[in-house]
């Protein structure tokens, strides 16, 4: 799956496209029945989702708003667990990235662009900075990643909150929805590119993240370091891999590529940091990552689909009486349809109720 | 032979992966109460073969009967409900459970249907044992018995599981010379109660010794239903490779120069922190072969462990050319010029989900190629990788192809290509030719011996007491983590070598493990 080039189709590959229409199919069946029972008909709920993610100019602006977060987060995701590496707090080092571009974007005013980058650049450096702390638990105490990833994650989300009630130097006694720093300078905003929207050029941004990933992944020896690394862990030691400064890089860049997740977030969308802004893009990275097998390419792809999905299910809150939720219930059932190991089940099947249609015609062909 | 039972008979099978034929129209059969032996090089379709029989591959084509009636195995379990059981080269057991543990996993008895009867299963495996006189402590945990025990609880497992019918692949590849006429001591009294045995190997001095019929595969189909009184092992070696092979290394002459490694009173000591190399002095010269013999588990793992930096050892030190590496990384070991043929195949070896040249090229990307240090020169890789295809003969599709996908003897061609091609001055290589045919183990004696006269130090560590004995200078043998000198080339016999590998004690059969 990690290569593009389709030469040839073979079995694999056709199969990987098989699970991915089954899953689809599954899911909209799935759906579909949900929908019904919540008293609407599913062509018109489906119909909504399209329409609202796709429908005008205005929707599409949109998508691309929630496409961002989710290509940036599912590069963060591919980025470690491709390399073994089980980072679940990008969540947490989002935070610190948006909390950072929010603080720099606000604090001084600079050239339009400079102002960006810097912000961009910040958010990124703390995001790794942030990460800094499980890859020398995991170096030194050997400490699961997963177990620190995943607790720094509601450090992380309070103490921006901390940081954001002194930055507004406002007292305890605040309502946390309403706690966020000062907006930022326009210099700082990432330009809107569809008029009304929040489509954003952070999608820019996004994407380039993708092609340097996948030139890496492709073209550089520490690329190819990181996936031997990844895949067999001692062959690489053995092979004069140093496996710990390799191990530290991939938190480092993964924790980079989910504080600039957090820091387009703050420039393009919301224009401050905001505690708690974040409705779990961190997460949808991790499942957008497995769902496109680790695949820089395979994470635009789904990460399209999980644009159209979030913009569309608001669209179709509004137009009928279906649940948003629905659609997060369903994008979890994609990810579970997709991970599904199928030949396995189906072997089990096989002997189970083995078709006793061996073909023994003693022919080879 | 005329009156015995045909206990399994297989008729025209054939089995095709992909493009390549592995099976082709395979005839065989075989009669109860015999040793059936199955020779053929890496790649021949002795393992397609066999995993046929097991019930493990479907066959394309053709009939397997067993006892008589036709069979279509769907599944392992099927095989093993017919009665046939079988041995792998790796051994699948567990290694954290019991003995006991592992023969009754999947065959539990129980109690009314929940709850495990151990008392019952014990005895049951218990009078297995008796019956079939192996002597294995059912309470001790898998990782801490020696190889030849747990080939004995492989064997006892398939007993357990109702097998008459025993393929046994490769089994006699860990074991030293005494554990091999034990599993053959065992072997024929299995016959003797009526179990019949298929045997898969490489070695023809085993074959003719043991064997009752002889079969012999080549490029997938047969070219030999034989009976060991019929022929000898230069013809069976002929009907092997379809050439002839001599299995004695040609020693080149040579110069032995400078000393490169030299390892002063070493002690390591394992994850659990036991002592495995008690206290070592070793040296190696430039176009020297030190061979190091010995049984597994006398410490060949800690110590190269150590010498490779995978372990760094607690006491004692190891300079390379006058340098001190006792705490080098595998990345300072690369990049000073020494190389590394490990005994974990796949897993320290090669990494079977990546492609070949992607395999070939590790070690290689650290040390010696790519001038630029940045991007990877696809052009150089592909160059390195079709060197060491071409010149160690690696059967495979192409250089994209991915490693899971080549047979055990192709991966060890590839491993030990890398590793020999490299400009490398000191070569340490583990088991280099372990379950590989007779032909490959030709070639890489024959470029180990190659690579000596050109200078390079090379230590062997290996299980094979005949390849430490036909490759090296210098042989040593290590028992409970320290080396006594056994001689130079050819000076001592293998009788008096295996006994110093046995502690220079009397030859104990059953190999109980001296910690």
């Amino acid at each position: 799956m990690t290569k593009l080039r389709l030469k040839k189709i073979n079995p694999d590959v056709k199969f990987e496209v098989f699970k991915y229409v089954l899953a689809f199919v599954m899911v909209t069946i799935i759906a579909s029945v949900l929908i019904s029972f919540q008293g609407e008909e599913p062509s018109k709920a489906l119909s909504a989702i399209v329409k609202g993610a796709l429908g005008n100019s205005y929707a599409i602006g949109n998508t691309i708003r929630w496409t961002i977060p989710c290509i940036l987060s599912g590069m963060a995701a591919v980025v470690a667990f491709k390399s073994g590496v089980m980072n679940l707090g990008i969540e947490g080092q989002l935070y610190f990235g948006a909390f950072a571009a929010g603080v720099v974007g606000y604090i001084i005013e600079l050239p339009p662009l400079l102002h960006i980058i810097s912000c961009i650049v910040a958010a990124g450096i703390f995001g790794l900075l942030y990460s800094v702390i499980p890859a020398i638990l995991k170096l030194y105490f050997q400490v699961n990643e997963m177990i620190t990833t995943l607790m720094l994650n509601y450090i992380a989300i309070l103490l921006t909150e901390l940081f954001t009630v002194w930055v507004m130097g406002a007292t305890a006694g605040v309502n946390p929805d309403l706690l966020a720093t000062p907006p930022i300078y326009a210099s700082a905003k990432l330009p809107v590119l569809i008029k009304g929207t929040q489509g954003n050029a952070g999608i820019f941004i996004a994407l380039a993240v993708v092609i340097i990933v996948f030139l890496i992944y492709k073209y550089t020896i520490k690329g190819y370091e990181l996936k031997q690394v990844g895949e067999n862990l001692k062959f690489s030691k053995v092979g004069g891999v140093n496996v710990a400064k390799t191990f530290v890089s991939i938190f480092l860049i993964s924790g980079f590529i989910a504080g600039i997740c957090g820091g387009v977030e703050v420039l393009g969308t919301h224009g401050k940091f905001t505690s708690r802004f974040s409705s779990n893009l961190g997460w949808d990275g991790i499942m957008i990552a497995m769902v496109a097998k680790n695949n820089p390419f395979g994470v635009l792809g789904i990460s399209i689909l999980w644009g159209i999905l979030k913009c569309g299910s608001m669209a179709m809150e509004r137009v009928t009486n279906t649940n948003r939720l629905t659609v997060s219930l369903i994008q979890a059932l994609f990810v579970l349809f997709v991970t599904v190991d199928y030949k396995k089940i189906a072997g089990m099947l096989r002997d189970k109720f083995g078709k006793k249609k061996l073909e023994l015609s003693g022919e080879v062909k | 032979m005329e009156n015995m039972e045909n206990v399994l008979e297989i008729i025209n099978v054939s089995k095709v992966f992909g493009s390549l034929v592995a099976n082709n129209k395979i005839n065989m059969t075989v009669k109860k109460g015999t040793v059936h032996s199955i020779i053929g090089e890496n790649g021949a379709g002795k393992s397609t073969l066999m995993n046929i029989i097991a019930g493990i591959y479907k066959p394309d084509g053709g009939e397997i009967k067993v006892k008589g009636k036709t069979v279509h195995f769907k599944n392992p379990n099927n095989a093993s409900d017919c009665g046939i059981g079988m041995v792998h080269q790796e051994f699948m057991l567990f290694d954290d459970l019991t003995v006991l543990d592992n023969v009754m996993m999947g065959r539990e008895r129980t109690k009314t249907g929940i709850f495990i009867d151990k008392k019952k299963t014990r005895a049951e495996i218990q009078e297995i044992c008796d019956k079939y006189n192996f002597n294995i402590p059912l309470d001790s945990v898998v990782k801490d018995l020696p190889v030849a025990i747990l080939q004995q609880v492989e064997i006892v497992k398939v007993l357990y599981r109702g097998a008459d019918i025993i393929i046994l692949d490769e089994p006699t590849a860990v074991l030293t010379p005494q554990g091999i006429e034990g599993l053959f001591n065992a072997l024929r009294f299995l016959i003797s109660k009526g179990k019949t045995i298929i045997l898969i190997t490489h070695k023809l001095g085993e074959v003719m010794e043991i064997s009752d019929y002889i079969t012999v595969l080549k490029d997938g189909q047969v070219t030999g239903n034989v009976l060991p009184s019929e022929v000898d092992e230069e013809k069976l070696a002929g009907l092997m490779v379809g050439r002839e092979v001599l299995l004695n290394a040609q020693h080149i002459e040579k110069e032995i120069g400078d000393e490169v490694l030299k390892v002063t009173d070493l002690v390591v000591q394992d994850k659990d922190g036991i002592e495995r190399v008690k206290g070592l002095n070793l040296t190696v010269h430039a176009g020297e072969v030190v061979g190091i013999a010995g049984v597994a588990g006398s410490g060949q793992k800690e110590l190269v462990e150590a010498l490779y930096g995978l372990n760094p050892p607690v006491a004692g030190s190891i300079t390379y050319k006058g340098e001190d590496i006792t705490h080098a990384s595998c990345r300072d070991h690369r990049c000073k010029g020494i190389g590394y043929v490990p005994q974990d195949r796949l897993g320290a070896g090669a990494n079977r989900e990546s492609s070949i040249w992607e395999n070939c090229i590790m070690g290689y990307h650290v040390a010696h190629g790519f001038k630029n240090k940045l991007l990877l020169d696809r052009k150089e890789a592909g160059e390195f990788t079709g060197e060491v295809i071409k010149d160690f003969a690696v059967k495979t599709p192409s250089q994209e192809s991915k490693v899971r996908t080549l047979s055990g003897g192709n991966v060890q061609k590839m491993i030990v290509g890398r590793e020999f091609l490299q400009k490398n001055d000191l070569l340490i290589i583990e088991d280099p030719t372990r379950g590989i045919d007779i032909g490959a183990i030709e070639f890489i004696w024959q470029k180990i011996l190659q690579l000596a006269a050109q200078g390079v130090a090379v230590l062997l560590v290996s299980h094979e007491l005949n390849e430490v004995m036909e490759l090296s200078d210098r042989i040593e043998v290590i028992y409970d983590g320290k080396l006594t000198y056994a001689g130079a080339y050819r000076e001592l016999t293998e009788q008096q070598i295996g006994l110093l590998m046995m502690g220079g004690k009397a030859v104990d059969k059953t190999q109980i493990k001296k910690d």
